[in-house]
């Protein structure tokens, strides 16, 4: 990879700003700052430079300078996205949060945390459970911070009861490419007070202004937790099951996965799941207020899936073990990883997902390609996994460069068409970036990408804040 | 084969404990409480010996009454009795109280059994001694912190975990065996198992019923203080130029760790 340098006079500028030690411009090292977790690295750019800044007023000092001299600028949080969002531009710098990384406030009167955008969701995590309340979106990667969940508005299992980041996010600390601090909403539930430019900056991929700081509602948490999973012989009933639940009870999570890729994140982790019948499993995860009400809601759940034609009814209640059928289930993608070009995140109506994955497995024969498919089916977001590979009678078979090469965009577009087709978008909850740029206008029209476009040049004329992604 | 499992009730190790320093007890408040882990591996273990050979799983508790709760769950799992030595002082950490209760309850309620099966300790008080004491009570062979388990006709084969390496003995039944992780994998319950758990009935045994005057079951064992762990000491960080900083790590590992 080529590096661009930046005129020495600006680069000492940057680094009069951050300091020496929160600056980096060797190759090796920036390395790290030229992809993210997108599985091919064609997509990789190498910055000019790594900036590290530890407060919105550096921030705010090095987008002045990057807006007058016209330089890309990429925000950066943990880099666990999975479509190229936070690659820097060629020439570029990148503005890493990951020094702003303080939780500063947990409101327990409010019930809100006030963050920096570089806490990790781990990080907090820790620190909203240590204050005795609760943060339920969980989207699957620890490592990922605060501030790249909120810019590309991520979602995760448990948003069927409690839905995604945005729902969350209450006030934000911005600071845009003129180099001004802006302070959106705050500890406040409602407000309608003027657009909401908070909720612009919500799945906005860091292209309208750097997120710095965070206002986060948190909740109390519930007292009992219970996992169920739940075997069935073909993936139509198991699906068919859903909306049945979902009529009489709002689980925490609901997810459907099939058994092959349970078995080779088993074998991966050296864990076990609770059962290996059945070819499609459920995995309901419950809260309630008490054991009592727990037992209502499982007993109910059991009766409709054992009504749908469900093998069994396997119960995790212990927290080791809800945390080992979470685990397996969290780390199905480190487990095929290695073999995986793209997740797709295609989100439909959630009454069409077995029709949705129907057409999957259809096109998975149809090109000969192993599209191993599971996701939340709670909330009709969809994962389909497309391998460099086959999966024959339980072996995963490597296929050549050249020919998953040919089929990929073949496969995405007859994909993305079919959820287009049931109403669905193509991105439920990873972001556009840069893999999914070009299939933007199956899914919005040439108007909303317009207005979309001018409320781009409103906040950023000079194009300089991850210029390139979501749309040219 | 006639099998006993004997399980406790402890907080689960995904629990934050809390010490009361007045009283030197722990702070049950907030606290989940599980079956002690290696106690269901011995269940786990009863119930695939029960589906190998047939027979029946008795699965038994000394405790006070909230640990029906976790012989449900072992119903739940598929034993097919669970019994409940009602004791209703709390944690006692005397190993030998708890020893009697079960010597004299087998002797008394449960004389014809070939195996007796406990976890090697119980998670909290952690002293493994109950099994090997019930054993020595009853005059049975033992086989403690087994990894696995055979069964053929009246003898059995056991590995045991020892340091550095593993030991094989053989003894015959009736015996006492406590198991270690590594044994099995314990089943998930199904909830047509919890619910056929919930119809059962589980009995109350009383110490008196049992022929135990509270000056036989007095605890032995007077704890002056608790106190939780020290906190783990932060790891060192070696700065400098990787070339520089390997040296430097080879230094300490041989002067400060001496382990190279």
């Amino acid at each position: 990879m080529t590096i661009t340098t930046l005129d020495p006079k600006i680069c000492e500028e940057f680094i009069r700003i951050v300091g020496r030690e929160n600056v980096i411009d060797d190759p090796e090292r920036m390395d790290d700052y030229s992809h993210d977790e997108f599985s091919l690295r064609d997509i990789s750019r190498m910055p000019a430079l790594v900036l590290k800044p530890r407060s919105p007023f550096q921030v705010a000092a090095i987008l002045e300078i990057a807006d007058q001299e016209k330089i890309p600028v990429t925000p950066r949080g943990g880099a666990t996205g999975l479509c190229g969002g936070c690659v820097p531009s060629p020439g570029g710098v990148v503005l890493s949060v990951e020094n702003m990384n303080r939780v500063l406030e947990i409101d327990a009167d409010n019930q809100m945390a006030v963050v920096e955008a570089g806490v990790t969701l781990n990080d907090f995590e820790k620190a909203v459970e240590e204050a005795g309340f609760y943060f339920p979106p969980h989207p699957g990667e620890e490592s990922a911070m605060i501030g790249g969940m909120i810019a590309t508005n991520a979602g995760g299992s448990r948003a069927v009861k409690y839905g995604v980041i945005r729902n969350y996010v209450r006030g934000l600390e911005v600071v845009t490419p003129r180099g001004d601090i802006l302070s959106l909403g705050g500890k406040l539930i409602k407000s309608s007070t003027g657009y909401s430019l908070l909720h612009l900056m919500i799945g906005s991929e860091g292209t309208l202004a750097v997120i710095t700081k965070a206002v986060i509602q948190i909740l109390t948490k519930p007292s009992v937790t219970r996992s169920l999973v739940i075997p069935f012989d073909d993936l139509e009933a198991a699906i068919e099951t859903v909306p049945l639940l979902l009529k009489k009870v709002v689980p925490l999570a609901l997810e459907f996965v099939p058994l092959d890729v349970i078995q080779i994140t088993e074998e991966h982790l050296q864990k076990k799941w609770p059962c290996g019948q059945g070819e499609t499993h459920l995995l309901v995860i419950l809260d309630a207020a008490s054991e009592d009400e727990m037992d209502r809601l499982s007993q109910t759940v059991a009766e409709i899936a054992l009504e749908k034609g469900a093998l069994d009814v396997f119960i995790a209640d212990t927290a080791k073990k809800q945390d080992n059928v979470l685990d397996i289930r969290s780390k199905i993608y480190e487990a095929i990883k290695h073999d995986t070009i793209e997740i797709m995140d295609i989100c439909v109506p959630r009454a069409e997902i077995a029709a949705h994955v129907k057409k999957v497995r259809a096109v998975a024969q149809k090109y000969g390609l192993w599209l191993p498919t599971f996701g939340h089916a709670g909330d009709g977001n969809v994962h389909t996994h497309i391998m460099k590979a086959r999966h024959e009678d339980g072996q995963v078979i490597p296929i050549s460069e050249a020919e998953w090469r040919e089929k990929f965009d073949k496969i995405r577009e007859e994909l993305y068409d079919d959820g287009m087709a049931r109403g669905g978008v193509i991105s439920g909850e990873h972001g556009i970036g840069l893999v999914k740029k070009k299939f933007l206008s199956r899914s919005l029209s040439p108007e909303q990408i317009e207005l979309m476009k001018g409320i781009k040049r409103a906040f950023d004329p000079n194009g300089i804040l991850n210029p390139g992604k979501i749309f040219d | 084969m006639n099998i006993l499992v004997f399980v406790k009730r402890v907080p689960d190790t995904e629990s934050k404990i809390r010490i009361h320093h007045e009283t030197n007890t722990v702070i049950e408040e907030g606290l989940n409480f599980i079956i002690s882990s290696n106690d269901e591996y011995a269940v786990e273990e009863a119930l695939r010996l029960r589906e190998a050979k047939g027979g029946q799983v008795t699965v038994i508790s000394v405790g006070a009454e909230e640990s029906t709760t976790i012989l449900r769950k072992c119903l739940a799992m598929g034993a097919d009795e669970a019994v409940l030595i009602k004791d209703d002082l709390k944690e006692t950490y005397d190993g030998l109280r708890i020893a009697k209760m079960i010597t004299r309850a087998v002797e008394k309620k449960f004389p014809h059994f070939d195996l007796l099966l406990f976890g090697k300790q119980s998670v909290g008080a952690d002293n493994a001694q109950v099994p090997s004491m019930v054993a020595e009570m009853l005059g049975l062979p033992q086989a403690n912190v087994v990894t696995k388990l055979e069964i053929n006709g009246t003898q059995g084969t056991a590995l045991r975990e020892i340091e550095g390496a593993e030991e094989k003995v053989i003894f015959s039944l009736p015996a006492v065996v406590s198991a270690q992780k590594g044994l099995n994998e314990p089943r998930y319950e199904t909830l047509k198992g919890i619910m056929a758990a919930k119809k059962k009935i589980i009995p109350v045994m009383t110490l008196e019923e049992l022929g135990l005057r509270k000056e036989d079951v007095a605890p032995q064992v007077d704890i002056t203080k608790m106190e939780m762990p020290p906190a783990r000491q932060a790891g060192k960080i070696i700065p400098g130029p990787p070339e520089e900083a390997a040296k430097k790590l080879a230094e300490l590992l041989r002067r400060e760790a001496k382990v190279i």
